[in-house]
């Protein structure tokens, strides 16, 4: 493919630390190659402001393939950026063009607060998988792999799920902000599994609990969770979660 | 689990919200069914019996009165959530994404419900508050002497403002609509590629379209028929 | 000096008398014993839940915000364990045996044993976790091939099997987070490891969120901090993989071995321009279809669809024709670089070689047309039959492909190129995973563990999760059943102090500089130096003159490094400062490894090491020892070797020709 180059302007939000008051910031980035993805855009911009003695822009990456779920920004309205099924880390510069404005800003959530510019805390996605997304099983318990057969529609379903990143993008994309898209993901691939059959009932409760002691809003059914996740998992799983919520809470005893 | 923790949750509201939605739905085919009466050329006769018959019946009056518990039930639910939900994002975006990840109506619920609710208050004032408490002519078929509903119905929608509310809350239940009914199926877990095109299609074409154009055509035809 | 504690008695015997005969700590004295485990990658994770099953008091640390973000999470490929379910012959021996071999005969033979003895328990584990791993039709678990060996022992979920089983470790890790067994510090680095009495007895830790220093005390010290791939600044490793933790231990005392051992893996996506930040393997995998070529003339410049098949030259194929394109990865990355080197690399950098797709769909499409019975099918029916084949093969790493290089592999031949993966050399350890500091442990990729000199695909996952579930439950029990008197000591013991203001002082020093270049800067140049000169091949000269150049760098940049922003605060660069810090002492160590092993082995290729036609030579009768240096101070490091003992598996020269 043909690469280019570009002029953009930056517009990104600038927050020193939870308790400050952020506002945005717009920077001139001159000869943006598109073969960039977006980070080492930001890596040119962060170059350039150490140069001139200016504090970098502060924002999570770690693996840049797509994975690890640590990058999160909002990239003109939406989470991740303008192409589907992808991460920040994985968006190019050939997804812009030459004069654009683009404006950053972090997840925006009160379950997620802002820590630094583009960095947020996303701590209240670990106390949810506290609450009960695992198999209680100890080290050394294990039986045989294959003496627990699973048919492989509900393997590969259960995978679809357990792909979940845990970046947020849902919590960032939902008009809500909720939480109901990654609390769905793990209750559903450990529902669709024996392994996760003699604790589903407690689960299922306890996570939800959780997600609603975390202050994420609840859900509304709208899509922008499926529509903005980076590994696409499905609205389905939104409504396998509310079956266990169902299922659990008529007849759990405790 | 007690049941009030039960429907104490995030999920469990909104499993209320979507149950005490789909009733009202079934409650929308009943009233535009005994609505159409209007659209018959009798004078009157059978709207007028058939309102009699549903303030006086006392089945359909203990209904009737669950019925506005299950509104009340539906409205406070769904606006303690979405009140909920604005303070889950105390700090706004600047750039939304619009109609690129979700659609507008589905947006739009508290909105659309909040124009509901205020046309069904209205709705109540003008209508069933006069049937029951009011001063209605009485007009007389075969020696039992009912009330005149059917003219108080021809004589307010000769009004054209009052037309324009029934049509904008007839609009404001076609968007809610649209998306409400297929979400109460996702929200009771109710989610299958067999089905789901099914759900779409009353939830669109019945309950977004054709029910709300029914409400709305019956004050647009009298209006028309009273400035000919 | 070096003890590696291996236990006496047949090879097959060693790990079941050990699990027999080591000491135990009972139930009531494990609630006492505090242990520090840095890292929550595949080992750091297993080893957290496991012990805080047991009952020990466990604090975990990671510097990411998430336990779940550890960059085990990015393997691909798949977990490999001697299940035999598939009846193609496997066992511990054979899975032992290419090991061993395939490590070019540089492991340590019990370790190795050990780890293909524990390889089934981890895939019931996992299992039992609700991994959702492939399956077959039937429910059962699916295997497949990888990394050239003869069986199919390797268990997958998709391309994400890291990703999957490091979840699978996460869940048991929040798991005991919940039941107060482990307390978890997210963004927390450790920066130093406190010893007493010559046991390590704690860390100290930068709460990376607001630059506080943090004591913390554990009667024993878990590293589990993954490799050092970003010695080379561009490798296909997180970018904030770092080796400061284990570089830390090792200026306190811990012996490094074989620093010089790197995995150079040869399908990568080739470097686009000078804003490179990292590099993104795609599974070996597509070595099983894909054909590897450049053009027969230098300096091509051609579109590849209009260089005619005559004018190709299926290098791989040419040069060793028993395993073609599906050569080690050592083999395969040197031969891409001869080809480059010698000025026959394409794309607009020439540091790249073409995986040509078109004959696998041809091939691919035919079959499927013959399936269904299409005889006469066109040339373009078949090539749509075959992408479609391809794509349920294939699509995820081809999408991955096109995201990054905006190129459509279905239609042009991908170029790739090798880049820095794994690395083979980390903290010595002897048998039960201590490093030369008593109470100071290494698991994972983070040791220098069981992989000699090169490692196999599909086995990183397996020895990381074979050390935190398997391994340290028994071993670190063995050493705190003498522990149980030692009180937990109060971190106001001078020790602490002391290593903090050590910490502290570095900062201070670091932040001082105000200099002009920025920590990238520095890190970039570090990188090329290691690239170019302790890379794909080494040599004398280059190596001497690295070390001269890495001792000038890191002068320069304590001299120079600009680090904005403040050190009590969340400041990013000032973390990235100390990594490179480190980077630029153990680069040096890295050289003067490759220097001293004058053979080639595995990823350590050197030039004067070669046979005739240019293969890699290994010395058996010279080298066969694990170098395991100990720092004496700025650019001092002394040798110390572990030789190597091979009972069941004999050396050969390996040839793939």
């Amino acid at each position: 493919m043909e690469h280019y180059n570009m002029n953009l302007t930056l517009k990104v939000w600038r927050q020193k630390n939870t308790n400050a008051q952020g506002q945005f910031e717009s920077y001139q980035v001159p000869g943006v190659s598109s073969e960039m993805s977006f980070l080492e855009m930001f890596d040119v911009l962060n170059e350039r402001l150490i140069n001139e003695g200016k504090e970098p822009v502060a924002f999570d990456h770690d693996c840049r393939e797509g994975i690890c779920g640590a990058c999160s920004m909002h990239i003109n309205g939406r989470a991740h950026g303008p192409w589907a099924g992808t991460t920040t880390c994985q968006l190019h510069m050939r997804a812009f063009k030459d004069g654009d404005t683009i404006t950053v800003e972090p997840w925006r959530s009160g379950s997620f607060p802002v820590v630094k510019d583009l960095t947020v805390d996303r701590g209240a996605f670990d106390r949810i998988i506290e609450a009960g997304g695992y198999v209680s099983v100890n080290t050394g318990n294990a039986q045989d792999a294959n003496n627990i057969l699973v048919p492989k529609d509900d393997a590969d379903a259960a995978f679809a799920a357990a792909a979940c990143i845990g970046c947020g993008a849902c919590v960032a994309a939902c008009k809500n902000s909720s939480a109901m898209l990654f609390v769905s993901a793990k209750v559903s691939q450990l529902a669709l599994l024996p392994q996760g059959q003699p604790e589903k009932k407690s689960r299922a409760l306890n996570m939800i609990a959780q997600m609603d002691k975390e202050g994420f809003g609840s859900c509304t059914n709208t899509g922008a969770c499926e529509a903005e996740c980076p590994k696409e998992i499905s609205l389905t799983n939104i409504a396998r979660l509310n079956r266990e919520y169902i299922a659990a809470g008529l007849t759990y005893e405790k | 689990m007690k049941w009030s923790q039960f429907f104490n949750t995030s999920i469990g509201k909104k499993l209320l919200v979507g149950a005490t939605g789909l009733f009202l739905c079934s409650f929308v085919i009943v009233h535009l069914a005994g609505n159409l009466a209007l659209l018959k050329n009798d004078g009157g006769e059978a709207f007028n019996v058939y309102a009699a018959f549903m303030s006086h019946n006392a089945l359909i009056q203990f209904i009737a009165w669950g019925l506005k518990i299950v509104i009340l039930v539906h409205a406070i639910l769904a606006l303690q959530l979405t009140f909920r939900n604005r303070a889950a994002r105390p700090v706004k975006y600047a750039v939304n994404p619009g109609n690129q990840t979700s659609s507008w109506f589905s947006r739009q619920m508290a909105i659309m419900g909040s124009i509901l609710l205020i046309f069904i208050i209205i709705h109540l004032k003008d209508f069933w508050y006069r049937m029951h408490y009011g001063e209605l002519e009485p007009v007389s078929y075969g020696g039992e002497e009912l009330k005149n509903m059917y003219l108080a119905v021809q004589v307010a929608f000769r009004e054209l403002w009052i037309v324009i509310i029934y049509v904008i809350g007839m609009i404001g239940l076609s968007f809610h609509l649209v998306h409400g009914f297929k979400s109460a199926f996702q929200t009771f877990g109710l989610n299958h590629v067999k089905y789901n095109g099914l759900i779409n299609f009353v939830g669109v074409w019945i309950f977004g379209i054709l029910i709300p154009l029914g409400f709305a055509i019956i004050p647009v035809v009298i209006y028309f028929k009273s400035i000919q | 000096m070096l003890d590696s504690k291996i236990p006496a008695g047949s090879l097959d015997k060693k790990w079941e008398d050990y699990k027999g005969h080591c000491k135990l700590v009972n139930p009531a004295n494990k609630r006492n014993m505090e242990v520090i485990i840095v890292g929550t990658g595949l080992a750091g994770a297993s080893a957290a839940a496991s012990l805080g099953e047991l009952g020990y008091k466990v604090k975990a640390f990671c510097f990411q915000d998430s336990p779940r973000r550890a960059h085990s999470i990015a393997a691909q490929g798949g977990i490999n364990a001697a299940k035999n379910y598939q009846n193609d012959g496997d066992s511990v021996f054979r899975l032992f045996y290419d090991t061993v071999k395939g490590g070019d005969y540089r492991a340590r033979e019990a370790n190795v044993h050990r780890l293909a003895e524990v390889s089934g328990n981890i895939i019931d584990q996992c299992v039992a976790q609700g991994v959702p791993f492939a399956r077959e039709y039937g429910g059962l678990l699916s295997n497949r091939s990888f990394g050239g060996t003869q069986v199919q022992r390797t268990f997958y979920a998709a391309g994400q099997t890291g990703q999957q089983l490091l979840l699978g470790a996460y869940s048991a890790l929040e798991r005991q987070v919940a039941l107060g067994n482990v307390t978890m510090y997210n963004r927390h680095e450790m920066l130093e490891v406190v010893t007493i009495d010559g046991k390590a007895r704690g860390i100290i830790a930068r709460d990376l969120i607001t630059g506080k220093l943090e004591r913390h005390f554990g009667h024993a010290v878990l590293l589990c901090t993954g490799g050092y791939g970003n010695v080379f600044y561009l490798s296909t490793n997180a970018m904030g993989s770092n080796v400061t933790a284990a570089w830390k231990a090792t200026r306190k005392g811990a012996f490094f071995g074989n620093p010089c051992y790197t995995q150079i893996h040869p399908t990568c996506i080739p470097v686009s321009g000078d804003h490179q930040s990292k590099l993104t393997l795609m599974s070996e995998s597509l070595r099983n279809d894909g054909r590897i070529w450049v053009p027969k003339k230098q300096n091509d410049n051609r579109k590849p669809a209009d260089i005619p098949e005559e004018e190709r030259d299926y290098y791989l194929e040419r040069r060793y024709p028993a395993f073609g394109n599906l050569v080690p990865r050592d083999v395969a990355s040197r031969a891409a670089k001869e080809r480059c080197d010698a000025g026959y690399g394409v794309g607009s950098s020439k540091q790249a070689v073409y995986l040509d797709y078109a004959a696998a769909i041809e091939r691919y499409g035919k079959i499927e047309a013959n399936k269904r019975q299409m005889h006469n099918a066109s040339a373009a029916e078949i090539t749509k039959l075959g992408k479609e084949v391809v794509a349920e093969k294939y699509g995820n790493l081809f999408d991955m492909y096109a995201k990054i290089t905006g190129e459509n592999p279905y239609e042009l031949p991908m170029r790739i190129y090798p880049a820095v993966h794994y690395t083979m050399g980390g903290l010595w350890v002897d048998y039960e995973l201590m490093t030369s500091i008593t109470g100071l442990y290494a698991l994972g990729e983070a040791n220098f563990s069981d992989h000699g000199a090169n490692r196999l695909g599909a086995s990183a996952l397996m020895q990381g999760l074979a050390d935190g579930y398997f391994v340290i439950p028994y071993t670190l029990g063995n050493y705190l059943a003498d522990d149980i008197r030692t009180k937990a000591i109060p971190t106001d013991h001078p020790a602490f102090a002391e290593a903090e203001k050590n910490v502290q002082d570095t900062i201070n020093q670091l932040m001082n500089i105000k200099g002009t270049k920025s920590v990238d800067h520095f890190h970039k140049k570090l990188g090329k130096i290691m690239w170019d000169k302790c890379g794909m091949a080494r040599n004398e000269q280059g190596l001497k003159e690295a070390i001269v150049e890495i001792q000038q760098l890191r002068a320069e940049f304590w001299k120079d490094v600009r680090i904005p922003g403040d050190a009590n605060e969340f400041n990013p660069e000032l973390e990235k400062a100390g990594r490179v810090a480190d980077f630029l002492e153990l680069g040096e160590l890295m050289c003067v490894d490759a220097l001293n092993r004058r053979e080639s082995c595995g990823g350590h290729f050197r030039e004067e090491s070669q046979t005739e036609d240019g293969e890699a030579k290994r010395d058996d009768d010279n080298f066969s020892y694990v170098a395991a240096w100990e720092y004496k101070g700025p650019s001092q490091f002394e040798l110390h070797k572990e030789p190597l003992e091979f009972v069941e598996c004999k050396p050969t020269q390996r040839s793939y020709k």
